[in-house]
């Protein structure tokens, strides 16, 4: 009986409270904005460590600080980097919120599960950047290349090499991850309309060792293939599982912008065709420059916004065969690790702003 | 060697690994581990006090609460559920495509997410208690089947979730955040039911299945009833992962089974079943979670979070160790 008491007191204590009035948790706008005069902090949340495409961009953000941190505008950047899922990176950003960060870019593991957070930065006037990934909460801006056309430039080429009627195969990133998603729906539209046959897809999760073995269960499963289409990340795996099998002569395959590819690329017969797309792990630094520029009171020209909120970085040229000797001269320097990239510097970020 | 030394031999080794798992955190261990996180985190964080850091901090802790306490009630009945992140991740997947996006859907929603974590649950005990597979194997396959399900249901990440559930989340109820009562109301609602028959067999089945066999415990059926409740209780978590994040992710809550059993670690439930409560897991949970924000903010680069994240974890089973209740038989 006691506790059916208790129950009920519980009960009516909570109904009191509830009727005694609701409101939001938010703190006030103090958390950052254009109107302050710095020095600034600013967070960055990443949620996948490991991959030389992270590294570099983390790199390539903290390489963009410094000099602001040297000229007394940017005071700390606070690093959010490790490998987490979405609830772990709702966490990250809570932490940089807390931490009372004036703007934070975010290579984010969701284009939408992480919107309510964002919109709780945003509420207390921090700035949001999101690269790599775009996500669809509005107050948030998204810098990056078309991830589809990035998709379908390669495609485009493989579909022109292929030919009509070839068959192909794909080697995708991940199934269900956004940016997979929507690159390889663009790369799909490209095959139907050129009429080549994808064969089937398999996920190598952007990694050069699944993508080769992935590729080598493909080889054996389907021995008639005229290429292969696959993802950055991957593509050395992929070619060096074909070239495993000694079918470099006629299976094409797509290739990616990262020095690794490019030396294998180097060693291959002067007939040997692949492609290239950069896509940038500078878009961080990229984005570091924009937000240094907004906080110091820059107001962004709505007419470069796409959508409202999305800053469309253009792609570089993609390599081919007929610029791969004087890329290769520029970048063969540098560790099979490293990602080819570009950064816009903070007079290049002057054109999106008013 | 001969046969008996080997029999020996087997029979020490078995008789250690039985003392590893009957290791438990001692329940002093685990209070002063908790408040010494929440007084560290609020020095280094001061912004924690604040109503935002309050509100966001318990918001962020609410997932792995409820999942630690579905846990608990899997390894105190002696088993284990690797498939708790996976069973979150499907259950508000479902309960995201039940909803659409529509106002007024929240409950249907939230009957979805619990339903499915039941169901899920139900599965996991039926193939440990009937078919007496080995837990740890057993859920570690079915978290392989839940995620695959998670990715049909919902191939990419999206759809919203109706704002009465994200907007409660971060209100205030006379100044006390929602989500701070939301984690009080956990620990009360297990003060509630303890009680309950079944939770009586579920610990002693969990304590010694054989003398609870003989005492008439329904021995397979309190070990289906762990299962089918934690599955339920993730479920739970599943709407607290939606009030976070407000849209589906079919990959969301891949961290939450493995930080949820280094959660009852902490909060004083062994391994071996049998010993340790759910208001504990509550506590271990916490504990976690202020870690990696104490991490974060004594400005450790992340690349060592993870390993200081287990160093946290050895810690505060040696502080058992300095002081445990000698309770093992």
């Amino acid at each position: 009986m006691r506790k059916r008491k208790l129950g009920f007191t519980a009960l009516a204590a909570t109904s009191a409270l509830v009727l005694a009035g609701c409101s939001t948790v938010s703190n006030d706008g103090d958390g950052g904005g254009g109107d302050e005069a710095g020095p600034f902090t600013i967070g960055v949340s990443n949620g996948f460590v490991g991959s030389e495409y992270r590294t570099q961009m983390i790199e390539d953000i903290e390489e963009a600080a410094t000099g602001y941190q040297d000229e007394g505008a940017l005071n700390d950047l606070v690093l959010e980097n490790a490998d987490t899922d979405v609830n772990g990176q709702i966490q990250q950003v809570r932490n940089l919120i807390n931490a009372g960060v004036d703007a934070i870019i975010v290579d984010p593991n969701s284009g939408s599960a992480l919107d309510q957070v964002f919109r709780e930065a945003t509420d207390q006037g921090i700035l949001v950047f999101a690269i790599d990934q775009a996500v669809t909460e509005e107050t948030v801006i998204n810098v990056g290349i078309d991830q589809a056309l990035w998709a379908e430039t390669s495609a485009l080429w493989l579909a022109d090499e292929v030919g009509e009627g070839g068959s192909i195969v794909a080697v995708n990133g991940a199934s269900g991850h956004p940016a997979n998603e929507l690159r390889w729906e663009a790369a799909q539209g490209v095959f139907d309309d050129a009429g080549i046959e994808v064969l089937t897809t398999a996920d190598g999760g952007w990694d050069q060792a699944t993508g080769q073995q992935q590729m080598a269960n493909l080889l054996a499963t389907y021995p008639d293939i005229d290429g292969v289409w696959t993802q950055d990340g991957m593509a050395l795996g992929v070619l060096q599982a074909v070239i495993a099998a000694d079918r470099e002569d006629d299976i094409i395959v797509s290739g990616e912008a990262r020095n690794g590819f490019l030396r294998l690329w180097s060693e291959q017969d002067d007939d040997f065709e692949s492609i290239g797309v950069v896509n940038p792990p500078g878009t961080g630094a990229t984005a570091l420059h924009i937000a240094m520029e907004m906080l110091q009171g820059g107001e962004l020209d709505e007419s470069q916004l796409h959508d409202g909120h999305n800053i469309v970085l253009e792609l570089e040229e993609a390599i081919t065969s007929d610029n791969f000797d004087d890329v290769w001269a520029e970048v063969q320097d540098q560790p099979d690790t490293y990602v080819l990239d570009s950064i816009l510097s903070a007079d290049d970020v002057q054109r999106f702003f008013q | 060697m001969t046969a008996t030394d080997k029999a020996r031999e087997i029979e020490e080794r078995t008789a250690f690994f039985d003392r590893v798992k009957g290791i438990r955190v001692a329940s002093w261990a685990t209070g002063l581990l908790l408040a010494a996180a929440a007084v560290v985190a609020a020095v280094l964080q001061p912004n924690l006090l604040t109503p935002y850091g309050v509100s966001s901090t318990f918001a962020t802790f609410l997932p792995l609460v409820l999942v630690a306490v579905a846990q608990s009630f899997v390894v105190i009945g002696g088993g284990l559920d690797l498939s708790a992140g996976a069973i979150v991740a499907l259950s508000s997947v479902v309960a995201v495509q039940a909803m659409r996006g529509e106002e007024g859907t929240a409950l249907i929603g939230f009957l979805a997410a619990v339903g499915t974590g039941f169901a899920c649950g139900a599965v996991n005990g039926l193939i440990v208690s009937r078919l007496r597979l080995q837990p740890l194997i057993a859920t570690f396959a079915t978290a392989s089947v839940f995620s695959g399900l998670a990715l049909f249901v919902l191939p990419t990440p999206g759809g919203t979730v109706p704002a009465a559930m994200t907007e409660t989340f971060r209100q205030a109820i006379a100044g006390v955040p929602v989500s701070l009562l939301l984690v009080v109301a956990v620990a009360i609602g297990w003060l509630a039911l303890r009680k309950l028959r079944v939770f009586r067999y579920i610990r002693a089945s969990g304590g010694n299945p054989a003398a609870a066999y003989a005492s008439l415990v329904p021995v397979a059926g309190a070990r289906f009833a762990s299962y089918a409740i934690c599955g339920a209780v993730c479920g739970l978590a599943a709407v607290a992962v939606l009030g976070n994040s407000g849209s589906g992710d079919p990959f969301i809550g891949g961290d939450l089974a493995l930080n949820s059993i280094a959660a009852v670690v902490i909060g004083g439930i062994a391994l071996r079943g049998g010993i340790g409560s759910p208001i504990g897991a509550i506590a271990g949970a916490i504990t976690l979670s202020l870690a990696s924000t104490i991490l974060f903010s004594v400005g450790l680069p992340t690349s060592w979070r993870a390993l200081a994240t287990g160093l946290v974890v050895i810690l505060a089973l040696s502080l058992s160790a300095l002081g445990a209740p000698r309770r093992q038989r």
